[in-house]
């Protein structure tokens, strides 16, 4: 069930209308949980086998942590990691590693024929086992109490705005919030209804139209223009802005509507002047996961220089990694971390006053330099990333045909001027007035029914 | 009134996602809505794509006058043979009377398998008609094959973890499956129960007029022609899909596709089916837009280790100098239809 289609509008509205009628929080965690086990059996339905088992191993897991003390303590954080990170390596990364052996022993002249999985990834994986993973660390850390209710614990990993593709939650934040009763409330309604909008907006009316751009050029890349080549690598990267944080919007609103909020995903990053503010700006929930569990306990800055660097190069190599199975999500990993440390000087003053030509210059380069990363990210395989960019450079003729006629490329371009102008001047969702928002709930609706292309694409974050 | 709205609304999204999942009350919906004219489906006469896309206005892809019949075979021996014709939406409708020498034709449908007691003293035919773009998606599967295979094949493909598929269909219980629950269809049945209504067509046809007088193109799962002459299935036309005319064609798949067809073959031929032929017709895409094409079909026909008798059409409509399908339609034209009528008759009467 994506968030862009019919499935989706009717569930939610008969979740929301049900979680008001209900006037105790027992119940409604009790609808909240069954609501979001329906979501995601939507997808493949024998695959929540996977998320409860997970689910039933994390809770014991962090019961125990709480009661334990010294070494069983620790292995009892183990082993909810080796459970999450288990699952993630038997199901997203077993065949990607299977793949790599035939390829090497075949290299060496001995063939192998080890048996792979064949089964599809079950969606959202590397969200909500990083989730769980954020759950046992923080009760290990002491900073969250274990959490004795397994409904409540069970929903916290399940919540269905963010079950499949985040924001990667922190237990502080959303736990007390399932706990407690908060009573309907209209302006939360209106700001999460509005915000939703938005999110559909940007999925529908900008992401998917520029998804046609893409596959095209991405698809026929040896009969294309350098210069159609480009513009397609650029596409892409608002392609790919839209449909996430459109996703994310789409989940942050519907959570707001019920009265929780999650964290914020996304702050214009295409404005960051660097590769290192950038992720700050970008997948910000992901970003600091890996600095609060991976990065400061490795001694983040604290030891050095060269482990210093040697850190980034690990945190960004996992991140590649966590996007996917596959050389092209490493190598982006790997070169966002050695861009940024190589580009580390000229971090210092992101601090400083956003104006000038020099600031507009940075901008732009950091958003071309995203850009042609996002090439080994988009691309099939490492070989099709390479010619892709060769293509580029080779600054060579070809057909500039991009399935976008003059006029809907001029469209999409001024959509997404729009899109940047309202994110960067005006971020919130807020609408004081109810007449101006009826106002803008029906703007949005006609806005995204006529100038939508629905054709079922899920979302691009679903596949991690 | 707020409670008794919300209320409301609660109840009307149950029932409605109810509906939209199962597949009685779809069935249910679909024969009683067809004969009502006022709540019923959009009344476009000029082609199946043309009625996906809502491009009635746009007279560009309205069919010609094609008055091309298929020829009634001359025919004075005795009438023999039975043709069991395993087809699809091409051969649905054809009478018995265009092919020559036919004792009956028996028309099975795909979606209901081969249930058949040959009668002996006849001459039986089996014909599998294929289009294109089911191809793969069909007999790259089991659903064909599991007619044909033995036990012991059958249960080593139907492994519990062989595919997503499987998983999807697994049986919880005796009697009850998932897919019960969670229909793959939901969204369409869902546009179908709560927008498929004449009066709202309006709205439809105005989007679809905008993207196609504004952005050049057709909207959903409809693609124009480079020569804007023809509309396609999209899934025909796109580059990942498994039915269309230009995603690329591993070795593999051929190679599956060439043994289920043998496996196929050896067990109708046991089975008592005097011969066994196959028939693919291409997409239009194959046939109208052949730059890029994948050539699924010459692989598969021409095949040295494909044992299955084949009716060639694939060349034959690429060779004709007539214009084979309708513009804003997912199938042939009269035309069309006469030349596979006429093959398939030349195959009948020469295998006699």
């Amino acid at each position: 069930m994506t968030f862009v289609s019919l499935q989706f509008l009717v569930f939610f509205m008969v979740v929301t209308l049900w979680f008001f009628r209900l006037q105790n929080q027992r119940a409604r965690v009790w609808l909240l949980l069954v609501a979001s086990c329906y979501f995601y059996m939507s997808f493949i339905p024998v695959y929540i086998l996977i998320l409860g088992g997970t689910i039933v191993v994390d809770y014991f897991a962090g019961i125990q942590i709480e009661r334990s003390g010294g070494s069983a303590r620790k292995m009892w954080l183990i082993l909810s990691i080796i459970a999450n990170i288990g699952a993630l390596a038997i199901f997203k990364y077993y065949n990607f590693f299977i793949d790599n052996i035939h390829t090497g022993a075949h290299f060496f002249g001995r063939p192998l024929a080890l048996p792979l999985l064949r089964m599809a990834l079950p969606i959202g994986l590397s969200f909500h086992t990083f989730q769980a993973l954020s759950y046992t660390i923080e009760v290990y850390r002491k900073n969250q109490p274990a959490e004795r209710d397994f409904v409540t614990y069970a929903l916290y990993v399940m919540f269905y705005p963010q079950l499949v593709a985040g924001p990667i939650e922190r237990p502080q934040n959303v736990l007390p919030q399932l706990k407690e009763f908060r009573a309907y409330n209209w302006d939360n309604v209106k700001e999460g209804l509005a915000r939703m909008l938005w999110g559909f907006f940007k999925k529908a009316v900008i992401a998917d139209r520029l998804a046609m751009a893409v596959e095209r050029t991405f698809g026929h890349t040896s009969e294309t223009s350098s210069a159609a080549l480009l513009l397609g690598a650029m596409l892409y990267s608002f392609q790919i802005y839209c449909d996430f944080s459109g996703y994310s919007d789409i989940a942050l609103g519907a959570a707001k509507v019920m009265n929780i909020r999650l964290m914020e995903n996304f702050r214009q990053p295409y404005l960051a002047r660097n590769l290192g503010d950038f992720w700050t700006r970008w997948h910000i929930s992901l970003s600091s996961w890996f600095r609060d569990y991976l990065y400061i306990p490795l001694g983040g800055n604290r030891r050095g220089a060269w482990r210093r660097r040697l850190n980034v190069v690990i945190v960004f190599l996992l991140s590649g990694l966590w996007h996917g199975a596959n050389w092209t999500f490493i190598i982006w990993g790997m070169l966002h971390g050695l861009f940024v440390l190589a580009l580390a000087g000229l971090g210092k003053e992101a601090l400083a006053p956003r104006r000038g030509l020099l600031s507009v210059l940075k901008i732009s380069g950091n958003f071309l330099l995203v850009t042609f990363l996002w090439i080994f990210f988009r691309a099939e395989n490492l070989h099709a990333a390479f010619v892709y960019i060769r293509s580029i450079f080779s600054l060579r003729g070809g057909a500039n045909y991009i399935s976008l006629n003059p006029a809907e490329l001029a469209f999409a371009a001024v959509m997404i001027a729009l899109m940047m102008v309202r994110e960067c001047k005006r971020p919130g969702h807020f609408i004081v007035r109810d007449s101006l928002f009826w106002t803008y709930t029906i703007f949005m609706v006609v806005v995204c029914y006529y100038l939508g292309v629905f054709a079922e694409n899920q979302f691009i974050y679903f596949q991690f | 009134m707020k409670r008794f709205l919300s209320y409301f609304f609660i109840v009307f999204g149950l029932a409605v996602l109810w509906m939209s999942t199962s597949r009685t009350a779809m069935q249910f919906v679909a024969t009683h809505r067809d004969s009502e004219k006022w709540w019923g489906g959009y009344p476009c006469l000029h082609g199946d794509l043309v009625s996906l896309s809502y491009l009635d206005i746009v007279k560009r892809f309205n069919p010609p006058p094609d008055n091309t019949e298929s020829p009634r075979p001359p025919w004075s021996g005795p009438r023999t043979t039975r043709l069991y014709l395993h087809g699809d939406s091409y051969t649905y409708h054809l009478p018995d009377s265009v092919f020559a020498g036919l004792d009956q034709l028996v028309l099975i449908d795909r979606n209901h398998g081969i249930n058949y007691h040959l009668d002996s003293t006849k001459r039986n035919i089996l014909l599998l008609e294929v289009s294109e773009r089911y191809l793969r998606p069909y007999f790259s599967g089991l659903q064909m094959l599991d007619e044909v295979c033995d036990s012991a094949v059958k249960k080593k493909n139907l492994a519990f973890w062989a595919t997503a598929d499987n998983m999807y269909s697994a049986s919880i219980f005796p009697g009850f499956h998932v897919d019960d629950l969670f229909n793959k269809y939901i969204n369409q049945n869902l546009q179908c129960n709560l927008f498929n209504y004449n009066f709202i067509m309006p709205m439809f046809e105005s989007k679809a007029a905008l993207n196609y007088y504004v952005f050049n193109r057709a909207s959903g799962d409809v693609v124009i022609s480079k020569d804007r002459n023809f509309l396609f299935l999209k899934e025909t036309v796109s580059l990942t899909d498994a039915g269309s005319s230009y995603s690329p064609v591993p070795p593999d798949d051929v190679t599956k596709l060439v043994n289920n067809f043998n496996a196929i073959y050896r067990h109708y031929r046991k089975s008592g089916f005097a011969e066994v032929y196959l028939s693919v017709i291409p997409n239009s895409a194959t046939i109208m837009q052949p730059q890029g094409y994948n050539n699924l079909i010459p692989l598969v026909q021409n095949d040295p280790r494909l044992e299955m008798k084949i009716i060639d059409v694939y060349n034959a409509f690429r060779q004709s100098p007539k214009v084979l399908y309708q513009p804003g339609d997912t199938h042939w034209n009269n035309s069309g239809k006469a030349v596979w009528v006429a093959l398939v008759n030349e195959t009948i009467c020469k295998s006699k």
